[in-house]
């Protein structure tokens, strides 16, 4: 427990009291993990941190005493052991979710713009649905009817990869609830496919 | 006698034991046999019917019922024959009139010769379960005159000439036709449908199916049913007067099959005769025709229906499309208008009212009026008309019927939100300038609509009416405080507010000084009574009487919009003012000012003011003077531009721009309140029920409807359900 804190202080800010962006981005040079590897998100889901870019003395103990780490090669080679939990099935429905809400850095914000969207989609769901992600990104990045993305439609779109046969789309229902911004997501697929 | 004593003796009583003499049996059937023969040969005369009856009833009473029978059977059997040859030696046309004859005979001698056996046919038919007497003479004379060989087939193809000749125009033997008929008919369902209407069927079909062969390539449609009709009431005529009248409809059925069936489309769809051509010239006549005939063969109405409705659809889709149409908006509402009183004549003439083609009717108008999106600011524009001066001397009943007409023109819109932007815009225009020409028409149009869509739909219009009475109180009211200012200028000011009236931007512009003074002294006054209210002058919507003097003296009053009288009264005090002076001194925004100057400097008739250049178009370095060759007949010069015009594209836009707007929040309150009283809602069923309340304003888009769900899900009044992705879920 003492070197988990020792470790905590090592990386910490002074004043604040927090590991900020800065001690972060220490943290992985140290790992020799880039700083914007998906697996620190990974870290932070399992610290269940809630402000981006930084860790509290109490996020810091949680992650480290689930990981069983109290040094930095210690949590670098529990790295994959936590991808692999993330990936289960029972557990990325959360960390999906999780992503998205880490994102949310003022008080009160519901959505996240679409270059940012783009960058986390790439981020998370990249590795296991790369064309619909790749697709999906395109679209964003030419349409002019969303400006923003919320939670919902973020959901939405890994609903999609799951159960919407890819590229064809044979079994895509528009009168089910999917959000609007599938509906013309599909819709403009279709376009280009004929 | 002692009964004890002699066992063996018993007295029976009603029994004769009469001695049975065999030969008493055969005297007493030569008896009868020589009676039916006398019968026969018309001798009957000098027959004792107690007597004979008597024979008979001994017969059978000694238990010879089966010898008289038989013996009834045999002698009736070979008259029979007998007759039957003298009917197959008739030539000609006497064949049916022997066979008639011997009918006729036959049925008497029958009758008489049941008189006589009618103790066997009380009793030892029955017992025996014997065919009875009368019954059996049918029977015999069916089998053996009938069904003889040399007559059945003869027989039928007399009948059968008969009709043919009949129906190609010849003047039958009707009687002779009926008894003949008759007689199969009482032979039994079974002899009259075998021996005659089967093949009188089949061989009307081939007759009918050559008839209308032959008509279809000579008539045209009109004339054609004209000949069915014909044939179709010939046929229900013969049978009332000589077949059995269950043959009608089976005949009916064959005429209507080879005649109107057969033939059902090529005569609707018949090039220049076929329906659409009698719809499109009133053809009331034709159309009751084909209707009556049409209705009775299978499909036959749905077929008129159809056509009727693609035409209808097709010609409304041309009359809402054609550009040439549309640039006079009344022109294409009275178009509308007049289509309908053609069909509703055309459904009520010929068509008998008939429910199934009101309905067809009204989809049609339903479907192509809402094909052009202008229509509802087209309909609002054409009340506008007939309110503003169409109606101006129609008796009260007769504005009625033409508000009644509109409504019904109103209900077809699906767009009706719409609609009642346009018209809150007329109905302004017009109260302000004054110029309706009914206020109790105007009244009754408005509780139509609230009969049609409820109290919300007029409630700002019936606010707009009040506004414009309580207006005129306080200009009395004021005017009664002030009697200071009877001399000065007349103020009358409409107190609009806000939330009733169509919105406009409230723009000020500088008033002339005796103007402003007065409309100050009215805002201290009015603010003096209505504490804690704001007043902003709308003085791009007001109107003024002014009093001009002209060069040569010529003296006249000028009506003319609030704008051009501050123009017009700056040159009191200048000759000669550049447009950027007036711009300046009126403070009127720069596109309103250009239209404000050009009607009164370009205008023929109006042009009250001279401009330097002439040109058309107003430029901002044209200078304006005072018109002194100014000349009009008429004293009153009306300048002022008030009216409800056709929008313009961008107005357009903008109007619908505010439409859709509107449109949000209403779909968001009907999603909201569904959801709080089902709490839990699928999808599809929330985009129906949500389509279904809103109906009566406009049609729900479903993709709209869809996009306010997710706003309603991110500002968490709703949420998706965790397991089920199609479940909405209330969040109180």
């Amino acid at each position: 427990m003492e070197r988990i804190d020792n470790l905590f202080y090592s990386f910490a800010n002074r004043s604040s009291g927090m590991i900020d962006p800065e001690g972060i981005e220490t943290l992985c040079s140290d790992m020799e993990v880039d700083h914007t590897d998906v697996r620190i998100l990974m870290l932070a889901w399992k610290m269940k941190a809630e402000k981006q870019g930084y860790f509290t003395l109490e996020e810091w103990r949680r992650g480290l005493k689930a990981l069983r780490v109290d040094t930095v090669s210690k949590l670098r080679k529990a790295l994959p052991e936590l991808e692999k939990e993330v990936r289960r099935p029972s557990n990325f429905v959360d960390f999906y979710s999780y992503s998205f809400c880490y994102c949310l850095t003022e008080e009160k914000q519901k959505s996240i713009d679409i270059e940012s969207i783009c960058q986390l989609l790439d981020l998370v769901l990249g590795s296991q649905f790369r064309a619909q992600v790749d697709y999906f990104i395109e679209y964003l990045k030419i349409q002019s009817d969303y400006k923003v993305i919320n939670l919902d439609q973020w959901m939405g779109f890994f609903r999609f990869c799951n159960e919407i046969s890819f590229p064809d789309l044979s079994n895509y229902d528009p009168d089910l609830a999917w959000p609007l911004v599938l509906d013309n997501f599909v819709e403009w697929m279709q376009a280009k496919q004929s | 006698m002692s009964n004890q004593k002699k066992r063996n003796f018993q007295i029976e009583a009603f029994k004769h034991r009469v001695v049975v003499d065999p030969k008493y049996a055969e005297k007493t059937w030569s008896i009868l046999e020589h009676a039916i023969h006398e019968i026969y040969n018309h001798n009957a005369s000098g027959l004792s019917f107690e007597e004979l009856y008597r024979n008979a009833y001994n017969m059978v009473l000694h238990k010879f019922g089966e010898k008289l029978y038989s013996g009834l059977v045999a002698t009736m059997t070979a008259h029979l024959k007998e007759i039957s040859k003298s009917i197959e030696a008739a030539q000609g046309d006497l064949f049916l009139e022997e066979l008639n004859r011997k009918w006729n005979d036959h049925n008497k001698a029958l009758q008489m010769i049941r008189d006589i056996l009618m103790y066997m046919d009380r009793t030892y038919i029955p017992n025996t379960h014997k065919t009875p007497v009368h019954e059996l003479g049918l029977n015999l004379w069916r089998d053996n005159v009938i069904h003889s060989s040399k007559i059945q087939s003869r027989l039928l193809s007399m009948l059968l000439e008969l009709v043919h000749r009949e129906r190609t125009g010849e003047v039958i033997d009707r009687g002779l036709m009926r008894n003949i008929i008759k007689m199969l008919m009482d032979l039994g369902s079974s002899v009259y449908q075998e021996d005659f209407e089967k093949p009188f069927l089949e061989v009307s079909a081939e007759f009918y199916m050559g008839e209308s062969q032959k008509f279809i390539e000579c008539c045209d449609c009109g004339d054609y049913l004209k000949k069915a009709d014909l044939r179709l009431n010939e046929e229900i005529e013969r049978v009332t007067h000589y077949l059995d009248v269950k043959s009608e409809v089976k005949i009916t059925n064959v005429v209507e099959k080879e005649m109107i069936a057969n033939h059902m489309m090529r005569l609707v769809h018949m090039e220049n005769s076929g329906l659409v051509n009698m719809l499109l010239d009133d053809k009331y006549e034709d159309l009751g025709r084909m209707y009556n005939l049409f209705r009775r063969v299978p499909n036959g109405l749905s077929t008129i229906r159809d056509v009727m409705t693609s035409h209808l659809r097709e010609i409304g889709k041309q009359l809402v499309t054609d550009a040439e149409k549309l640039r006079d908006p009344v022109e294409f509402v009275q178009r509308l208008l007049d289509e309908k009183d053609k069909y509703d004549s055309i459904i009520s003439q010929a068509f008998s009212n008939d429910k199934t083609f009101q309905n067809a009717l009204n989809s049609s108008f339903e479907y192509f009026i809402n094909l052009n999106n202008r229509s509802p600011e087209f309909i609002s524009l054409y009340v506008d008309d007939k309110l503003r001066k169409g109606l101006k001397g129609v008796s009260e009943e007769d504005v009625e019927i033409i508000l009644d007409k509109v409504m019904m023109l109103f209900r077809y819109l699906q767009e009706k939100d719409v609609f009642e932007k346009y018209y809150k815009q007329h109905l302004a225009k017009r109260l302000l300038s004054g110029k309706t020409v009914s206020d109790d028409a105007e009244r009754s149009l408005i509780v139509k609509l609230k009969t049609e869509c409820g109290y919300q739909f007029t409630s700002k219009l019936e606010g707009m009416f009040t506004d414009m009475k309580t207006s005129q109180d306080t200009m009395q009211g004021f005017y009664a405080s002030h009697p200071e200012l009877t001399d000065g200028p007349t103020l009358v000011v409409q107190v609009l507010t806000t939330g009733s009236w169509p919105t406009q931007p409230s723009i000020t512009c500088n008033l002339p000084a005796e103007m402003s003074a007065l409309c100050e002294k009215f805002r201290s006054y009015y603010l003096g009574t209505h504490t804690g209210r704001r007043l902003s002058w709308q003085t791009n919507m007001g109107t003024a009487d002014i009093k001009a003097t002209f060069g040569k003296g010529q003296k006249h009053e000028l009506n003319v919009s609030t704008y051009q009288m501050c123009v017009l009264m700056l040159f009191n005090n200048a000759d000669r003012l550049s447009y950027k002076e007036v711009e300046q001194a009126t403070g009127i925004p720069a596109s309103d000012l250009k239209r404000c100057l050009q009607s009164m400097a370009c205008v023929k008739g109006k042009n009250v003011l001279r401009k330097e250049p002439m040109s058309k178009d107003i430029g901002e370095d044209d200078a304006f003077f005072v018109n002194d060759k100014f000349t009009s007949k008429f004293y009153k010069v009306k300048i002022g531009t008030v009216v409800a015009q056709k929008e313009s594209e961008p107005e357009k836009q903008e109007t619908r721009q505010r439409v859709e707007e509107d449109r949000k929040p209403q779909i968001e309150a009907a999603i909201v309140r569904i959801m709080k009283s089902r709490r839990v809602l699928d999808h599809n069923n929330i985009i129906a029920e949500v389509t279904k309340q809103l109906q009566s304003r406009f049609l729900a888009n479903p993709t709209e409807i869809k996009k306010r769900i997710e706003s309603l899900i991110e500002r968490d009044f709703l949420e998706r359900d965790n397991n089920d992705r199609k479940l909405y879920r209330y969040l109180a």
